[in-house]
């Protein structure tokens, strides 16, 4: 884990925003992040995630899903330590971060690009000061700062946008902003968590479609929703949390689909065939 | 971290706590006034305890029966000894005259009769002189018939310090409620700063910033409103006293025998940084209660 960006680069370079096209078929198999038999306990008897254990290798983009309150969230909170395991461990970029100490978490989330549902974004700040607070952190210099931030926006279909009111920006726009912060510093894993759950379906897809060619790009996503227009819109691997145990692959999906099937017949379906795909 | 960039945040920060910092400001502004206002006073009544304390000076009464020769050889043993470098006669007329110049009374002159102030002997000592050779010289010249009082002036000087002693005493309990005032309207204020841009520190900590980054700006806006409040108020200060001075002087310079003077660079120096650490103690034991990162 490092203090800088990982992809940092000459001043002015375009590379951060041209990069070769990420071939998911053929994925660096080195993994990004291990979850092994991660327990997390908010209520003493039950259990939020129970022996949770979960590889993503780099360059892979990971659909996590499941019902609300299921423990999607925890499980993406777990990785920037929001909260800490109550037992097993979690390793990313081989450390186990269960162990950091509380000096030692702004570095690990320096290496970590987050996106949520309510975006966080401050709407006095413009939209430039938005973004660029995530450089202005790791110290970069303000030549670097202003190059990165514009590519940032750009990538993100907000160029030209910096000196806006991010207050004033709409719901979809907010939400660009806050991925453009979560990608500026290129980090090595980028955690959504329900980016689309305020946005109205084609918004929805619109992240969704951005979110992917930032990990044509390289960068390795874990992209938490429990919304199946956009599982079955995305050939991706998919995760399965239910009740707290992550049911990976084909077998997970079927049995969760089963359950959700009651209420939403075709998107049960559908999202067994996103598992297939993404198997 | 680079300075520049906390002092951008820190711009940031005032901008969107304007009103809140404002307040906080003319606060802070009356709290430095007092202080600054006690301190003058001390500074100029200590220039007059000192002037005074250096006056080496006795007069002494005549009684209205004395003789002119009675008076002449008083005079003239007091002029013959070491201690004494001048010996001047003031009789009632001139005394009349001296207090009706110096106190500017509007009213009548022949109000005044002649006799209302006694005669008396003015004495220059040649140098201070230690208690007990004052009190012999006290003692030597009441053996004269013409001498009927001798003021030496020690009580009143006495007094005075003992009054100058309570106005300090005063300045420093009214220094330690400054210094509670600008720790708490300091720490109040940065309190509600830090609640006003929960959302904005909530970013920062997801972004991977260090504790001293999220706190760096409020620090600095403890230290800066500190500062601008104490510079402000020594400025308003400087205001009033010169509007003062040019109304009030004459008649304080009669009566002091000094013209008065305003606090020095050293001590406005001094109050202006001492406000700074103050603005930053505040803001550090607020951040310290109220901003865990």
């Amino acid at each position: 884990m490092t203090d800088l960006p990982s992809g940092s680069e000459a001043p002015g370079s375009r590379r951060s925003i041209i990069r070769k096209k990420h071939d998911e078929s053929a994925p660096n198999l080195k993994p990004i992040l291990v979850m092994e038999e991660v327990y997390k306990y908010f209520r003493r008897d039950i259990p939020t995630l129970r022996n949770v254990n979960l590889t993503v290798h780099r360059g892979e983009f990971v659909f996590v899903t499941g019902p609300s309150g299921s423990g999607k969230s925890t499980l993406l909170q777990l990785i920037y330590r929001q909260h800490t395991v109550d037992s097993g461990r979690i390793l990313f970029s081989g450390r186990d971060i269960s162990r950091l100490t509380d000096k030692s978490i702004p570095f690990l989330r320096r290496n970590l690009g987050i996106v949520f549902q309510d975006f966080k974004v401050v709407p006095h700040w413009t939209v430039f000061e938005n973004v660029s607070v995530a450089l202005d952190i790791i110290g970069a210099p303000a030549r670097v700062l202003r190059v990165r931030v514009s590519e940032a926006l750009e990538r993100v279909g907000l160029a030209g946008r910096g000196n806006d009111r991010t207050g004033a920006l709409s719901g979809g726009e907010q939400q660009r902003v806050a991925i453009a912060r979560a990608i500026v510093t290129d980090p090595a894993l980028l955690l959504a968590d329900e980016p689309t759950g305020n946005l109205d379906p084609q918004l929805a897809i619109d992240i969704l479609t951005l979110f992917q060619e930032i990990h044509e790009s390289g960068t390795t996503v874990l992209f938490a929703t429990h919304d199946h227009s956009l599982l079955q819109s995305a050939p991706h691997r998919l995760v399965v949390i239910d009740e707290g145990r992550v049911i990976e692959a084909s077998q997970g999906i079927r049995a969760w689909s089963a359950r959700t099937t009651t209420a939403t017949t075709s998107t049960g379906s559908s999202t067994d065939a996103a598992a297939e795909t993404g198997t | 971290m680079s300075l520049q960039a906390i002092f951008q945040r820190t711009q940031r920060g005032f901008r969107h706590d304007l009103r809140l910092h404002a307040v906080a400001v003319v606060s802070l502004i009356v709290a430095f006034l007092c202080l600054g206002t006690a301190l003058l006073g001390i500074e100029n009544l200590s220039r007059v305890a000192d002037r005074w304390s250096e006056t080496q000076h006795l007069t002494v009464y005549l009684r209205a029966d004395a003789s002119a020769e009675a008076v002449a050889q008083l005079r003239s043993s007091l002029t013959n000894l070491r201690e004494v470098s001048k010996v001047e006669l003031v009789s009632a007329a001139q005394a009349r005259e001296q207090f009706l110049q110096q106190t500017s009374v509007s009213a009548e002159p022949s109000v005044l009769g002649d006799d209302v102030f006694p005669a008396s002997l003015e004495i220059d000592l040649s140098s201070r002189l230690p208690t007990d050779r004052l009190d012999k010289l006290v003692q030597g010249i009441s053996q004269f018939a013409a001498a009927e009082e001798i003021e030496t002036y020690r009580t009143f000087i006495g007094q005075f310090h003992t009054l100058l002693q309570a106005g300090r005493t005063g300045a420093w309990v009214l220094s330690l409620l400054v210094l509670i005032c600008v720790l708490a309207v300091i720490g109040n204020t940065i309190r509600l700063a830090v609640l006003n841009r929960k959302d904005e520190i909530e970013v920062l900590k997801l972004c991977g910033a260090t504790d001293s980054f999220v706190r760096s700006p409020f620090l600095v806006e403890g230290v800066l409103q500190a500062v601008t409040s104490a510079s402000l108020a020594m400025v308003l200060l400087l205001f009033a006293y010169l509007l003062m001075r040019g109304r009030v002087e004459t008649t304080l310079t009669t009566f002091t025998g000094v013209s008065s003077v305003f606090l020095s660079p050293i001590t406005v120096a001094c109050v202006i940084a001492a406000a700074g650490a103050l603005g930053g103690l505040g803001s550090a034991l607020s951040l310290r209660r109220y901003l865990k990162v």
